[in-house]
């Protein structure tokens, strides 16, 4: 939404900026009607996470002693929510900012952003995408709206939503069987066969999102929301595996073609979440990023968290949580043409 | 050789032994695993516009790009005029280069060209302009049911541009050039 001057002068850009306003009340409603919490997690981290793809900003603390703290800014509130998890809270969620370096500030991105996450410990990922779900429709009931908008497309979003798993997926566009592509030569070759030159130094997900990205993600959403789920266990550092231990439980919701949010079945074990960590710490340190320790005191929480799995079957502690962006979710909700539009005084504004 | 960070609007990319010119590019990260860039290029020549998706980090043959400011002169047939700011030397760049920008062009305003080899090759505009409404109709009373009604002008350089009905003949406005879309009053 921009400027001061363009809120006051451009009854658009206000409607959207009221719009805003009315989504974010919504999803607090929502949230204290369903029996969650609101916290409140830090900014400022002295351990940030290990995402090997993500640039956390850093940040300068200085004390009245004269210490100096070299950190860094949150890319997510993940760590910090599944510790409260491990204090005993059971339904949280949190809306913040985050930032993310070394992303445009255009189009569907900007270098800081609003996050919304949730947990439920308890929680199956299907609770967590029946809470998407009923979110979104609340919103859009409230606007009075039947449908998204993206790229100048609606998409229908108050009839049931469509689910499916990545394997389907594989079945429909590439007429293959997802199972046989799990070890990275058999995927380059697929990759290769359907026209996508891989490198040497690729890893399997690398290999898996150039299919991805070419030739199934534009489809997804156009008719309908679309929940996409099971991720080959390879490639989701921070989620338990499924029934079948190929794939791990994590799911993304697409709408227009456009990734929306990103939910784990959360991995509980601290001895298994230390070791992906570290292995993804250590590709940082290949891919020549800043690196730091992995955060000692996420892992002692979720020790906490596994003890409590090993109470009784009632108490079976599964967590599912998600990460959803806001600035996205509005985009959708108000039909904006990009995310410097739903943003007041974003990076952009400031620039120009 | 240059990767995917130094890969920007207006930049030349060899490919296959083509040249193209970057028209848009997009950095995508599926959930929080690898780091992509979506570059949607113009065949130098031919015009033709492809897509392709690289792995962040990835080599990539950008080709040198001298990037200049030049103040936008005026259109000579197929072609539109401009001037380096810094030597006041002339250049001219061909409509099909410049392809749907060109509508945003207006006499005086400064862009970056990019050169290759003597030879403007891309243009970024400024992301506002501000242009002079030289036609409104006026505003219609009992059209304001909607809360957010439009009226088409046009501005001193031919763009046409739907703006709030309460946009008079002669005001000065900002048209956001990424959107297409009014900003607000100059």
């Amino acid at each position: 939404m921009s400027t001061w001057k363009e809120l006051s002068e451009n009854p658009r850009l206000k409607k959207i900026h009221d719009e805003r306003i009315q989504i974010l009340k919504a999803i607090r409603e929502f949230f204290w009607s369903a029996g969650f919490q609101e916290v409140e997690t830090p900014l400022a981290l002295r351990f940030p996470g290990q995402e090997p793809y993500l640039n956390p900003v850093p940040v300068r603390l200085l004390d009245a002693g004269k210490n100096i703290y070299d950190w860094h800014l949150r890319t997510s509130p993940e760590f910090a929510l599944k510790k409260l998890l491990a204090a005993g809270y059971e339904k949280i969620f949190e809306i913040g900012k985050c930032f993310r370096g070394g992303e445009d500030i255009r189009g569907t991105h900007s270098l800081e952003f609003t996050m919304i996450e949730w947990y439920r410990c308890p929680g199956e990922l299907t609770d967590i995408m029946d809470d998407t779900e009923k979110l979104f429709k609340k919103i859009l009931r409230k606007l009075g709206k039947d449908s998204l908008q993206y790229n100048g497309r609606e998409i229908p979003a108050l009839q049931k939503w469509q689910r499916v798993s990545l394997k389907k997926l594989f079945r429909k566009y590439l007429k293959v069987d997802l199972d046989k592509y799990l070890e990275i030569e058999s995927l380059k070759k697929l990759a290769e066969k359907v026209g996508q030159k891989v490198s040497d130094t690729d890893e399997y997900e690398d290999v898996f999102f150039r299919i991805f990205l070419n030739e199934i993600e534009p489809n997804l959403g156009l008719e309908r929301p679309t929940f996409v789920y099971d991720y080959p266990a390879r490639m989701c550092s921070l989620s338990r595996p499924t029934n079948d231990p190929k794939y791990a439980e994590r799911f993304e919701l697409y709408v227009g073609g456009l990734e929306v949010a990103n939910a784990f079945g959360e991995l509980l074990d601290p001895d298994e979440q230390k070791r992906r960590l570290e292995a993804d710490q250590a590709l940082r340190s290949k891919l020549g990023k800043e690196t730091w320790p992995v955060d000692p005191d996420f892992i002692s929480a979720l020790e906490e968290l596994s003890l409590k799995r090993a109470l009784p079957a009632e108490a079976l502690a599964k967590a599912g949580g998600i990460a959803l962006g806001l600035d996205r979710m509005v985009v959708l909700c108000t039909g904006a043409k990009d995310i410097n539009e739903v943003i007041f005084n974003s990076i952009s504004d400031q620039i120009c | 050789m240059l990767n995917t960070s130094d890969i920007r609007k207006g930049a030349v990319i060899r490919l296959n032994n083509e040249l193209y010119a970057v028209v848009e590019f997009q950095h995508v990260n599926p959930g929080k695993g690898a780091a992509f860039t979506r570059t949607r290029m113009k065949h130098l020549g031919m015009g033709k516009l492809i897509e392709v998706t690289n792995k962040s980090g990835e080599a990539i043959d950008i080709v040198s790009v001298e990037f200049q400011t030049m103040q936008y002169l005026y259109k000579a047939g197929e072609n539109f005029a401009f001037m380096n700011k810094s030597n006041y030397e002339q250049i001219e760049m061909n409509a099909d280069l410049i392809g749907d920008d060109a509508k945003y062009l207006k006499e005086g305003i400064d862009v970056v060209i990019g050169m290759y080899e003597g030879m403007p090759v891309s243009i970024q505009l400024p992301k506002k302009i501000t242009y002079k409404v030289v036609e409104a109709p006026p505003a219609v009373k009992g059209d304001s049911a909607g809360g957010n009604v439009t009226k088409e002008v046009i501005c001193d350089n031919g763009l046409h541009v739907q703006v709030p009905i309460f946009i008079k003949e002669g005001e000065d406005i900002l048209v956001n050039t990424e959107t297409g879309l009014y900003s607000a009053r100059a």
